[in-house]
């Protein structure tokens, strides 16, 4: 299958460190599958997400979506339409609603859908946030359910690549299980490319490819 | 449009912080909106009467160099100020100008005819040299000299637009030469009528001669008559000395021609006055490099009236003065907050700018929506503000007002006025005769009151002025953000907090 993103010999040096913390990644993700990247503390694994998200910008090699290199991309279009990101912390706007968050995520990606209340309704639904819930303020939901709209926001501009930064890292086995089986769904059903990032055995076990960043390198598990 | 949208939710969602930056808007704009007021009220008032003070023109005798002028002509340490003379061909010369709008000259002398019986003429005449002297019961009186005269000529018919005389119906003004108007009660008490002509004499003294041996040379008119005018004033309007000459209603009103026609380089007796207004005050530079090169002695200043300018104006202009200070104070002050605040805002909210930028909203519209925010704030407080401005600007003015009067009259109590006046002349020249007058202590002085009430009002400048004023405050908390939000990275802003 044709890859969606690709990554070669990529490498990223934090500005006043003497040593690359990633020193020639070389990898390709394909849609319809979960991948997983697990590594020590300070490995680079979100740092290769923030790379692979358009956050940051690689020192070294190349990120191709599709066959365009990320640098010659407008990296905000790029995070807006191209991929849909799930922050650990969450990230949504806090004093907005669930519902107000989405919207927000469509009418920033330029969403062509008219009714995007309704949208955002249905989306949040399908992830288990119900009408009441989804008119509360980001504050006052669960973590688990701050995770959803944070899923739902990523999904609101149906992107072909969803990346996850430890997202089940604050979360309890049981909406740890509903939100993996979400992902599952995304990949297998839906045909998106889901690129995980976590310590979490749980979430190994749905990927389709294990990758493993030690020493700055990436190796297949 | 959804970044307004947004913006606007954001401004329900943060009411806390937007509450206490619209407080500070608001103080900054109430202070903006009632002093400009006040300063352009103000301005308004002050170039009304630059306008009418600084527009008539005087010719004014440098007292300093009169002086120094006679003492370099005394020879045995005894010295005599003379009033330099300015000739009636060159009052004329000097009405000749592009600087003026407006020369108005008017003439005067006196006469006796045969023909008219002068009302009060058992009083006496007047119009000569006078003398006084101690009457019988100590009172001071004063007597008439040399030839009595019984009735005033001249061209002045000021009071018919002050509404003091009217044309008698019928009647019409002296346009032509030798042509001229009695009162009513002149006319009847003459047994005149309308279209009669009248001979009047006038004995104009000849030049040179030393007091007390003065020859008269007689100077005669043939008038017709054209029209009569009532006179509503009191016949001697004030006069203390009462007798026919001061009669106002043995008046004969004619043109300025057929006065000055009569005047020659060896006689005087006839004045000749000149009113010049400028087109504006600030030619009066240009006009005084003017007639100086037409030969106005340099023993004369050209002034306009700054004396009752000055003492009518002062307090506005103190009030001006301290309204555009605190207009500044407030804008560098204001300005100041408004930076902190927009920076502490930006940085409290650089969680929310991080997360905008990771979902991809670019930096523009990151900074548009924050500054719709704060420009929304402002336009609310704004229109609060132009609406209870103009409820607290007028009491706050009177209050300054009555406060700048005081330290104005304070100021100018100690202060003596010297003020210019309107040029008389008959001077000796080809057309006439005789010492050149000045008459001093012109319009206001003593008499002018400082101004003691201001009429504050909102104008379309003033509401303009202030538009500017607010959106540039917001555009300035917009140039803080946007240098923020410049800096940020969303990756750095999001590790960081998570």
């Amino acid at each position: 299958m044709t890859s969606i993103l690709t990554l070669n010999n990529v490498t990223y040096q934090y500005e006043g460190t003497k040593s690359a913390v990633l020193k020639g990644i070389n990898v390709s993700f394909e849609p319809a599958k979960v991948y997983t990247i697990i590594g020590k503390s300070g490995a680079g694994k979100s740092t290769l997400l923030s790379l692979i998200s358009g956050l940051g910008v690689a020192t070294g090699g190349e990120i191709l979506c599709g066959e365009t290199d990320l640098k010659q991309l407008d990296r905000d279009n790029y995070r807006a339409q191209s991929i849909g990101v799930v922050f650990q912390g969450y990230n949504l706007l806090t004093n907005a609603t669930a519902v107000q968050n989405i919207v927000l995520s469509m009418n920033i990606s330029k969403s062509t859908e008219k009714d995007k209340k309704g949208y955002a309704y249905a989306l949040l639904n399908r992830l288990g946030i119900d009408r009441e819930t989804a008119d509360r303020k980001i504050l006052k939901l669960s973590g688990g359910e701050q995770q959803r709209v944070g899923i739902a926001r990523a999904l609101s501009h149906n992107p072909e690549i969803l990346i996850a930064d430890e997202p089940t890292g604050n979360l309890d086995k049981e909406t740890e299980a509903d939100i993996l089986h979400i992902f599952e769904n995304l990949a297998h059903e839906e045909g998106k490319c889901v690129i995980i990032v976590t310590h979490s055995k749980n979430v190994t076990s749905i990927a389709d490819t294990v990758y493993r960043i030690s020493g700055g390198l990436i190796n297949t598990m | 449009m959804y970044i307004l949208l947004n913006a606007f939710q954001n401004l329900l969602r943060n009411r806390g912080r937007n509450l206490m930056m619209g407080g500070i808007i608001f103080v900054i704009i109430i202070s903006v909106v009632t002093a400009l007021m006040i300063n352009n009220t103000a301005n308004g008032v002050i170039n009304d009467y630059k306008n009418r003070f600084g527009s008539e023109v005087s010719f004014v005798p440098n007292q300093e160099k009169l002086m120094e002028e006679a003492q370099a002509n005394s020879t045995d340490g005894r010295f005599r100020i003379q009033l330099p003379q300015i000739e009636p061909e060159k009052l004329l010369a000097f009405g000749q100008s592009e600087y003026l709008s407006e020369a108005v000259y008017t003439a005067e002398t006196k006469g006796n005819s045969d023909a008219l019986n002068a009302i009060d003429a058992d009083k006496g005449g007047g119009g000569g040299p006078m003398i006084g002297r101690v009457g019988p019961n100590g009172t001071q009186e004063a007597e008439s000299l040399g030839v009595q005269y019984y009735h005033k000529i001249s061209n002045q018919y000021s009071d018919f637009e002050d509404g003091l005389r009217t044309l008698t119906d019928g009647s019409q003004y002296p346009e032509n030469e030798n042509e001229c108007i009695l009162s009513d009660d002149l006319l009847e008490n003459s047994d005149l009528a309308i279209g009669d002509t009248i001979t009047v004499t006038s004995a104009l003294t000849e030049n040179g001669a030393e007091p007390g041996s003065e020859t008269y040379t007689d100077i005669s008119w043939e008038m017709t008559i054209v029209g009569t005018y009532t006179d509503m004033t009191e016949e001697y309007g004030g006069n203390m000395m009462e007798n026919a000459y001061t009669n106002r209603k043995n008046e004969i009103l004619t043109t300025f021609e057929t006065i000055s026609n009569k005047m020659q380089d060896s006689l005087s007796g006839i004045t000749v006055d000149a009113k010049f207004s400028l087109v504006s005050p600030d030619m009066l530079e240009a006009y005084t490099a003017e007639v100086r090169e037409k030969g106005l002695s340099d023993t004369y200043d050209v002034t306009t009236d700054e004396n009752s300018y000055n003492r009518i104006i002062a307090p506005v202009e103190g009030l001006k003065s301290i309204t555009f200070t605190f207009v500044i104070v407030v804008l560098i002050f204001g300005s100041i907050i408004l930076a902190l605040l927009a920076s502490i805002a930006i940085r409290e909210r650089k969680y929310e700018i991080g997360v905008l930028r990771a979902m991809g909203m670019k930096k523009l519209k990151v900074v548009l929506g924050l500054w719709s925010e704060t420009l929304a704030i402002t336009v609310v407080c704004l229109i609060l503000g132009l609406g209870i401005g103009p409820i607290i600007a007028q009491p706050i003015t009177n209050v300054m007002l009555e406060k700048q009067i005081a330290a104005s009259e304070e100021a100018q109590s100690g202060t003596e006025f010297s003020g210019g006046g309107t040029f008389r002349s008959g001077g000796a020249s080809a057309m006439s005769g005789g010492p050149t007058s000045m008459r001093f202590g012109g319009p206001g002085q003593e008499d002018v009151q400082p101004l003691s009430e201001l009429d504050v009002s909102l104008d379309i400048v003033t509401i303009l002025e202030i538009i500017a004023i607010a959106l540039l405050l917001s555009s300035l908390a917009g140039i803080i953000a946007t240098r923020k939000i410049t800096k940020y990275e969303p990756i750095k802003i999001l590790m960081e907090r998570n």
